[in-house]
């Protein structure tokens, strides 16, 4: 099955739809909150599907209907490989992102270096070991200087996530390791034996931007099913020649005893399709979001000229599908309830941050005030995402703005009433 | 716009409700959430941040403001480690009945009124009279079932004087979370809480494990004085407990008293065993709604007094006892008209006259020859 076949609109609507012949007191459903979770693609979901059943085999058992099993598998990881531009034994299968970022973590020794608004996966596993967190400019992007400025002899791993979740910004991760190669080049000469990678988290990039492993030139790098139409509990960790990987989970020794455990065969199959359509849609599909994007942030923009978009200006260093306003004042937990009753589902940043009640990091990090950063929605389109979603999203949020607004009798400067 | 009421918000259905019918009522409504103290452990699960999302999902749909007032300090001050600190000391406490008198009408009343309010409001089942005289009473709820008076005890009379129980007149729970689908509240389905709000299903043994070094005991039968097993400290055990007793079959066995010094676990197979019965019981740290001038009035009369929520109103009287080193009618003995289950101390004993909840006391000791 070629991805290619699959690259067009009318493949698109997988995202849950109102029954049809809803009444017109059942709001629409419009889901824009693909940055926390996507759903799969129907290819994904129909070539996973053998293998829950008939072809359920262990693929380390014997017998020719499990060697088949295994060679699927490797199939899957082969194509993964080709989606990223690696070779297959350079791929180690996960269960999810998350632990990618742990494994790329235990592969290093000494310091981490990683940035301020990482994901809190990548973060944790700084923080639990000597590490430095280098401090990123307003618009989230990190300096390479600043980056160089932070290796000294003892780091062992720099580790900057491609593309930003919460902001949606791009990272100069080729630039950095650029930075990572000149250092390991001063070691060589000052005779410094310790060696230092460069790790990436591509989860949130995958299908916006590319993930070629070579042109970016890091030497490790975490991928998500979950963000590009797969699987949940599914990823990969692709490790260059050379990193060794030490494991976190022990047992049977699968995935070259990095991570042992009988392998999610299934999972993975359905990966390697969501990231081959992902990949072969990816011109079209990052235009068509960005052109979407643009046009809910200029009619928000238009309607609460006061509101703030965070991340940066340029087309090129943002993600296509996401918009990051905050309108101060407001409490964006409000809004997502007054959404949530129209049918509009939207983040306030990363769930786990907006579970707590605590100021995202992440906005901490950029140097956002506080009454901003309460006031901010993180809207993600996504596959199925229409201009006529985006219009019915841009009217709901203009209503609930304006609500909120009348409820705590803020004029807002230069509210035109419609 | 009618008068200023802050109404704590718990996420739950009935302050849900309280908010609506206070809205239609004209009051202006303040929402306020209180954070309270919550424990990072595996396996407890601290719900406040999905009570905090269910009450400002409320409150957007009522179109009122929700602050949220930080009372964790007070809450772990008052609540928690009074509640490890009895435990320890070989108590039952009951802190439903703390949080009530510190955090809801003590620290968040305060800052309410500070602020400007002319009310406060919560969703407890209970009913405020005032008399001609302008003094505040405490009436227990019309849905006897849910009737909450049994925590309000400690609170004073002048903070009922302004609290507004929105709910205490409805006849059931059910017409409750009727009324609140009714107004699209959205919480309707949520299940009742019980138990301590930060344990949650953990429960206070594995809480109190946390805090608390565990101490092997012996286990004792009450009548021979025999060693029947070996227990893992006095002070995770109440009277009456059954269950949590290794003693590896046998009949069923209830524990009688518990001594924390001696760590030892006294029990019985026997539910007549007179040590599981008494006449009378002695609080200390009694308060008084009416104050406790009030109290002294109240001895002779024919009362009623319950030792458990919602449990029964058992007849009694009530004595105050002289005690020079404590405030004026704070130790009182309990009388039954019948041989009563004792009590395990640190518990609370709610004194009525009819309807009105006078006030109570903690459980000290039960005594008395309750044989039968």
């Amino acid at each position: 099955m070629s991805a290619a076949d699959h690259d067009n609109a009318a493949e698109r609507s997988v995202a849950p739809r109102p029954a049809g012949g809803a009444g017109a007191d059942a709001p629409r459903r419009c889901y824009l909150d693909y940055a926390a979770a996507t759903p799969m693609a129907p290819e994904a979901v129909s070539a996973m599907l053998p293998y829950l059943s008939e072809r359920f085999e262990n693929p380390s058992a014997p017998y020719a209907a499990a060697r088949a099993v295994r060679a699927d598998l490797e199939d899957a990881r082969a194509r993964l490989a080709h989606a990223i531009g690696a070779r297959a034994d350079n791929v180690t299968l996960t269960a999810g992102a998350t632990e990618a970022n742990n494994l790329a973590f235990a592969a290093a020794e000494g310091t981490v270096v990683t940035i301020a608004t990482e994901h809190e996966s990548t973060l944790a596993c700084a923080r639990a070991r000597e590490h430095k967190i280098v401090g990123v400019g307003t618009d989230g992007r990190v300096s390479p200087a600043d980056v160089a400025d932070a290796l000294d002899d003892g780091v062992g791993l720099v580790s900057v996530g491609l593309a930003n979740g919460e902001i949606g910004c791009i990272q100069p991760v080729r630039e950095i390791a650029r930075v990572v190669a000149a250092e390991r080049e001063r070691r060589l000469e000052a005779g410094i034996t310790r060696p230092i990678y460069l790790h990436t988290d591509a989860s949130q990039a995958a299908g916006h931007v590319s993930v070629n492993v070579s042109s970016l030139g890091c030497d490790l790098m975490t991928l998500s099913a979950a963000k590009v139409y797969g699987p949940k509990q599914v990823g990969l960790l692709w490790a260059a020649d050379g990193v060794e990987l030490r494991p976190l989970v022990r047992g049977g020794g699968q995935e070259h005893g990095v991570r042992s455990g009988t392998e999610n065969v299934a999972g993975a199959v359905a990966f390697a399709v969501a990231l081959e359509l992902a990949e072969a849609a990816r011109g079209v599909e990052s235009r068509r979001l960005a052109a979407l994007r643009d046009d809910l942030e200029r009619r928000l923009l238009r309607e609460f000229p006061w509101a703030r978009v965070t991340g940066p200006r340029a087309r090129k260093l943002r993600l296509p599908g996401l918009l990051h306003v905050s309108f101060p004042g407001l409490e964006a937990r409000r809004l997502v309830i007054g959404l949530e009753r129209l049918g509009v589902s939207v983040g306030t940043g990363s769930a786990c941050a907006a579970s707590r009640m605590r100021v995202s990091h992440v906005l901490e990090a950029l140097g956002v005030p506080e009454e901003v950063a309460a006031g901010s929605l993180r809207i993600t389109l996504g596959r199925p995402t229409t201009e006529a979603d985006v219009d019915y999203a841009a009217s709901c949020i203009c209503r609930v703005v304006r609500e909120e607004m009348v409820r705590l009798g803020i004029g807002g400067p230069a509210t035109g009433e419609k | 716009m009618g008068k200023r009421v802050y109404l704590g918000m718990s996420g739950g259905v009935d302050s849900a409700l309280s908010a609506a019918l206070l809205l239609e009522q004209g009051y202006d409504v303040h929402a306020v959430y209180m954070r309270n103290w919550s424990r990072d452990l595996p396996g407890f699960k601290c719900t406040w941040a999905d009570d905090l999302a269910d009450a400002e999902r409320v409150c957007v749909t009522l179109g009122i403001d929700l602050a949220v007032w930080d009372c964790e300090r007070e809450y772990k001050e008052t609540v928690v480690d009074y509640l490890v600190d009895a435990y320890a000391r070989g108590y039952t406490p009951n802190p439903d009945v703390m949080c009530n008198q510190t955090v809801k009408f003590g620290t968040f009343a305060e800052r309410a009124f500070a602020e400007g309010a002319d009310f406060v409001a919560t969703g407890h089942y209970a009913r405020r009279t005032t008399d001609d005289a302008g003094a505040a009473h405490l009436l227990r709820a019309a849905d006897e079932h849910k009737d909450q008076t049994y925590f309000l005890w400690r609170v004073a009379a002048d903070t009922f004087a302004r609290t507004i129980f929105p709910v205490g007149d409805i006849a059931s729970k059910a017409e409750v979370r009727r009324m609140c689908a009714e107004r699209g509240l959205g919480v309707e389905r949520k299940p009742d809480s019980d138990g301590i709000c930060f344990i949650g299903p953990v429960g206070i043994r594995t809480f109190l494990l946390d805090t608390l070094e565990r101490r092997a005991g012996d286990v004792v039968e009450w009548e021979t004085g025999r060693v029947l097993g070996r227990h893992d400290g006095a002070f995770l055990f109440t009277v009456g407990q059954r269950k949590g007793l290794n003693l590896g079959g046998g009949p069923a066995r209830y524990v009688v008293s518990t001594d924390v010094e001696k760590n030892v676990v006294y029990v019985t197979a026997d539910r007549d065993c007179p040590a599981l019965w008494c006449t009378s019981m002695e609080l200390s740290d009694a308060r008084w709604i009416g104050g406790a001038e009030r109290a002294a009035e109240l001895e002779g009369r024919d009362l009623l007094v319950r030792t458990r929520h919602t449990g029964e109103l058992a007849p009694a009287r009530v004595t105050v006892l002289d005690d020079a080193d404590a405030a004026p009618a704070s130790r009182v003995r309990i009388d039954f008209a019948e041989p009563r289950r004792t009590v395990a101390p640190g518990q609370s004993a709610v004194v009525y006259d009819g309807l009105e909840c006078l006030g109570g006391g903690i459980i000290e000791r039960s005594s008395g020859d309750g044989a039968r």
